[in-house]
């Protein structure tokens, strides 16, 4: 089975090493993973902004880019998710069809239920607070919404218990927005701002350490406030602790 | 056109897909060892008081007991003795006013929500139930349904002018979220189990 | 970068102690609702049971109209259609009018907010009581709801014992909620028994028999009813049911939603009319048919109006409800602005990070966040999209479409990391204004892959 890599842009521009963690452990559990040269953007951006027309081209390109793999594998739930549940319609308007959202997989959902590892040989002696990131849940299923009425699961969870050492709780508000949401962080800055305050809040109230969680993009909203206000608490994305030792 | 045919007109010209009306079975529902039992702790967190009556206990003895201070009691129910007026037989609705405990009968409860069915057969005003400050709900015990499917089974079957599931007492928390009884209606309620 | 909802919430976020009440305590309405709904294991069942019945209703509701018509004829009351919300507040009118009715009480009704009924009667001389005790509230206050089921959720207890005290007469300083809401009884008592007319909204209109259903706590719609022979009730023509057994599903969920109360205290059924009066029934339109036609909007007319999604939000929680730009705020509140007309309520979809958070507690499983998503698909094309966020997706979309040019700007990027704090954290800078800036890694993934740096590292 071939693996492509996707690496959604604020990974290859800020974060990196999330990009190279990614790449690390999946490869680490004897995959063959590639990685489709001069990726840039699924389109998401734009979209949620309400211009989902100029995502067109990116998400041609993309499905172009990923056409010979068996699977897409990101570490971003956001952005996979926008490719799962938007890029299809976007790529019909002009008559194409999407084979990206089939086989695209959030790189902890692919571990979780494709590789099924019975053990990683990570360690991480911390105490780290889960942060289950709206479209993780709420599209892709990570964990079970807290709205619902139905047993609580949470893959991050169940893969962070591989990992030595570590101390795993998630916050009060389990599954609240941090308020990133692309442009509504700058559009609706206030309220944005407020929401990212009150998530780290609630995740320092656990006693964590760290806070981790499958989206860079809301770990990068959350560091935001936690620099501004030097609260004692740092992010890491939940693919660096399962990388760890690697 | 008259506005009815037009709005009717709208209707059929704007609706597109037609779905189908669903079946209403549910499968494997919240169900109770006892449902006596059930609407009594119910009852209790709605805020009423439920008082199931034992063998040989008096109706009147127990309305007593509960409201010792009621000047005022009305009932159209024969049978309640301790009842101080008839409240069919006022002058006008307004007399009502200033009941302190209204005795009616219910027709039947519900376990999951201890609400109780009262539907106005007997009283000429529904004002009854609404405007003393205590309501006293007689219900049979062996008509407690499970929950709200069983409840409009029921009423599927039966007539009424006007009825009510009345669950516990009148209740606001309009101000700062703060639960207060006694918004308009009872302030308190009482459901004995007959 | 700013909408009208945006420049309200950061106004409403300046009184820091308010806005925080605010927010934990429709959080902690949110967790009643939570808790209550887990303890009924086919939950999830009665959902979809819910948005399989409105879609049933939804799509046949020119039958069932009839239908209830007819029965409600046929129990003796006289039902009027109203095409919009002004043949709505003439039909209300002239029964008051052919009546001679002067004092006139409303339970609450949104359908009666949406269509301004009050400010309509009351310029025709007509003594108008609003008899929820946040309504009346509110009446006293001269200001609109900000909840659709807690309408005074944003009033402290202080300003109710001022204007309590200035318009029932209670005690100076006094704000005890208990003491103001007895304080409330006593006066709308005077109401409920002097008033020559009653109207009620309406929670469900069931087809098959002609019942109206009126769901309240407080008991105030069923006070108001009870002396008056005259009654009216009005209800948005989706609020039909097709049956008493469908109220099974209804009844169940939405004070669960709504309160996280296993039912409201009273659940009325009025059939036939009071001994010797008459009983109006209203059907309005409004605009609501027209949506029928919207394939990825018409599921809005599943709403309950429990008001779950204004819990849940975290944006409606932080920006309170008077910071939307129409009456109903909240996600569904967004969504029902831009149904009803998008150019003039364009301002209230920026009040979403899409978290979906709505549509998951929806007891009707409408698809809240998602369509507004799709509201936001639609501004460009009704000239409302933002001029800033458009010339951003433009330049985002030139960069991203040229994989070079994307490589250069990420090789540039760094240098933001060493600009000077006045440049990067200014007024023009929103994200600045509370958030540090994320700084850019000195290598890009792409930059770091072409120089074999990361497949280096690995040993295959």
């Amino acid at each position: 089975m071939k693996i492509g890599l996707f690496i959604p842009c604020y990974v290859n521009a800020i974060y990196p090493n999330v990009g190279v963690a990614s790449y690390k452990l999946l490869t680490s559990l004897g995959l063959d993973v590639d990685y489709p040269l001069d990726q840039t953007c699924c389109g998401q951006p734009m979209a949620n902004a309400g211009f989902e027309g100029e995502a067109l081209k990116v998400a041609e390109r993309f499905d172009q880019q990923f056409a010979k793999y068996d699977y897409v594998v990101g570490p971003s739930a956001s952005c996979v998710s926008f490719v799962k549940e938007n890029h299809p319609h976007i790529l019909e308007k002009e008559g194409h069809e999407c084979h990206s959202a089939k086989k695209i997989y959030d790189i902890c959902d692919f571990i979780h239920d494709v590789v099924k590892p019975k053990s990683l040989p990570a360690k991480f002696p911390h105490k780290v607070s889960i942060h289950n990131s709206c479209h993780g849940v709420r599209e892709l299923g990570l964990s079970t919404a807290s709205e619902l009425n139905m047993p609580y699961k949470n893959k991050l969870r169940d893969l962070l218990e591989l990992v030595g050492d570590i101390e795993i709780v998630e916050p009060k508000h389990i599954d609240e927005c941090c308020g990133f949401g692309g442009m509504f962080a700058i559009e609706e800055e206030a309220v944005s701002t407020q929401m990212g305050i009150d998530k780290v809040k609630d995740h320092m109230s656990t006693g964590a350490t760290y806070i981790t969680g499958p989206d860079s993009s809301c770990l990068m909203h959350m560091q935001g406030v936690i620099k501004r206000d030097k609260f004692p608490i740092q992010i890491i994305h939940i693919v660096e602790i399962l990388a760890s030792g690697l | 056109m008259s506005s009815r045919e037009s709005i009717l007109e709208s209707i059929k010209k704007h609706t597109k897909a037609k779905h189908e009306m669903p079946s209403l079975e549910i499968i494997n529902p919240l169900t109770y060892a006892d449902n006596i039992q059930a609407f009594c702790d119910m009852e209790k967190i709605v805020g009423g008081t439920a008082h199931v009556l034992k063998q040989g206990e008096d109706i009147d003895q127990v309305i007593k007991t509960y409201f010792p201070d009621a000047k005022r009691i009305g009932s159209v129910l024969p049978f309640i003795k301790c009842a101080t007026y008839n409240p069919n037989e006022v002058e006008k609705v307004q007399d009502l006013n200033g009941t302190d405990v209204a005795v009616v009968q219910g027709k039947i409860g519900v376990a999951e929500n201890a609400a109780v069915w009262v539907s106005q057969e007997l009283e000429t005003y529904k004002a009854i139930y609404f405007i003393a400050e205590a309501l006293v709900v007689l219900v049979d015990r062996n008509e407690i349904k499970t929950n709200m499917h069983e409840a409009y089974a029921w009423l599927e079957k039966h007539d009424y002018k006007f009825g009510a599931f009345i669950s516990g007492p009148s209740k606001t928390a309009d101000i700062e979220q703060a639960l207060v009884f006694g918004a308009h209606g009872a302030r308190q309620v009482l459901v004995i189990l007959t | 970068m700013s909408t009208k909802h945006s420049k309200a919430a950061e106004k409403f976020l300046k009184n820091k102690a308010q806005a925080q009440w605010h927010n934990e305590t429709l959080w902690m309405v949110r967790e009643k609702r939570d808790k209550i709904s887990k303890e009924v294991p086919e939950w999830e069942q009665l959902r979809h049971k819910s948005q399989d019945i409105k879609r049933y209703t939804n799509s046949h509701l020119a039958e069932l109209l009839v239908q209830f018509e007819e029965n409600a004829t046929k129990n003796g009351a006289i039902v009027h259609w109203a095409k919009d919300d002004e043949e709505y507040r003439e039909i209300v009118y002239k029964i008051l009018k052919n009546h001679k009715v002067e004092r006139f009480i409303k339970s609450k009704s949104m359908l009666s907010e949406e269509c301004g009924l009050n400010p309509f009667l009351i310029e025709k001389g007509i003594d108008v009581v609003e008899s929820d005790l946040g309504e009346r509230i509110l009446q006293f206050m001269d200001l609109p709801p900000s909840h659709i089921v807690l309408p005074a959720i944003h009033i402290k207890r202080e300003q109710v014992g001022e204007v309590f005290e200035e318009k029932l007469g209670t005690e100076k300083g006094n704000s005890d909620p208990t003491y103001l809401t007895h304080a409330a009884r006593k006066s709308l008592r005077d109401n409920f028994l002097h008033a020559q007319a009653a109207m009620t909204g309406c929670n469900f209109a069931v087809a098959s028999t002609g019942d109206v259903v009126v769901c309240t706590n407080e008991g105030n719609a069923d006070m108001g009813t009870s002396c008056p022979t005259l009654n009216i009730a009005a209800l948005g023509l989706e609020k039909i049911v097709p049956n008493l057994e469908s109220l099974g599903v209804f009844t169940r969920l939405l004070a669960r939603s709504a309160t996280g109360q296993p039912i409201t205290t009273y659940t009325s059924h009025y059939r036939n009319p009071r001994q010797g009066g008459e009983y109006h029934i209203i059907i309005v339109d409004n605009g609501r048919s027209e949506l029928l036609a919207d394939a990825d909007h018409v599921d809005l007319l599943n709403c309950l109006r429990c008001g779950a999604c204004m819990n849940t939000c975290p944006v409606y929680r932080r920006s309170g409800g008077y910071s939307y730009t129409y009456f109903i705020p909240g996600p569904i509140g967004v969504n029902l602005s831009m149904a009803k007309d998008p150019r003039k309520y364009s301002d209230n979809v920026s009040a979403c990070s899409l978290c979906l958070s709505c549509s998951q507690v929806c007891p009707s499983r409408i698809d809240l966040g998602e369509q507004i998503y799709k509201w936001r698909q639609k501004l460009d094309s009704v000239g409302k999209a933002s001029k800033e966020k458009k010339v951003i997706s433009g330049g985002l979309k030139f960069v991203i479409e040229r994989p070079k040019l994307f490589n250069f700007a990420l090789k540039c990027a760094p240098i933001v990391n060493v600009t000077p704090r006045f440049m990067k954290y200014n007024g023009l800078n929103d994200w600045g204004k509370g958030r540090e800036l994320p700084e850019f890694a000195k290598e890009s993934f792409n930059t770091m892959w072409k120089k074999n740096k990361i497949q280096g590292e690995v040993k295959r």
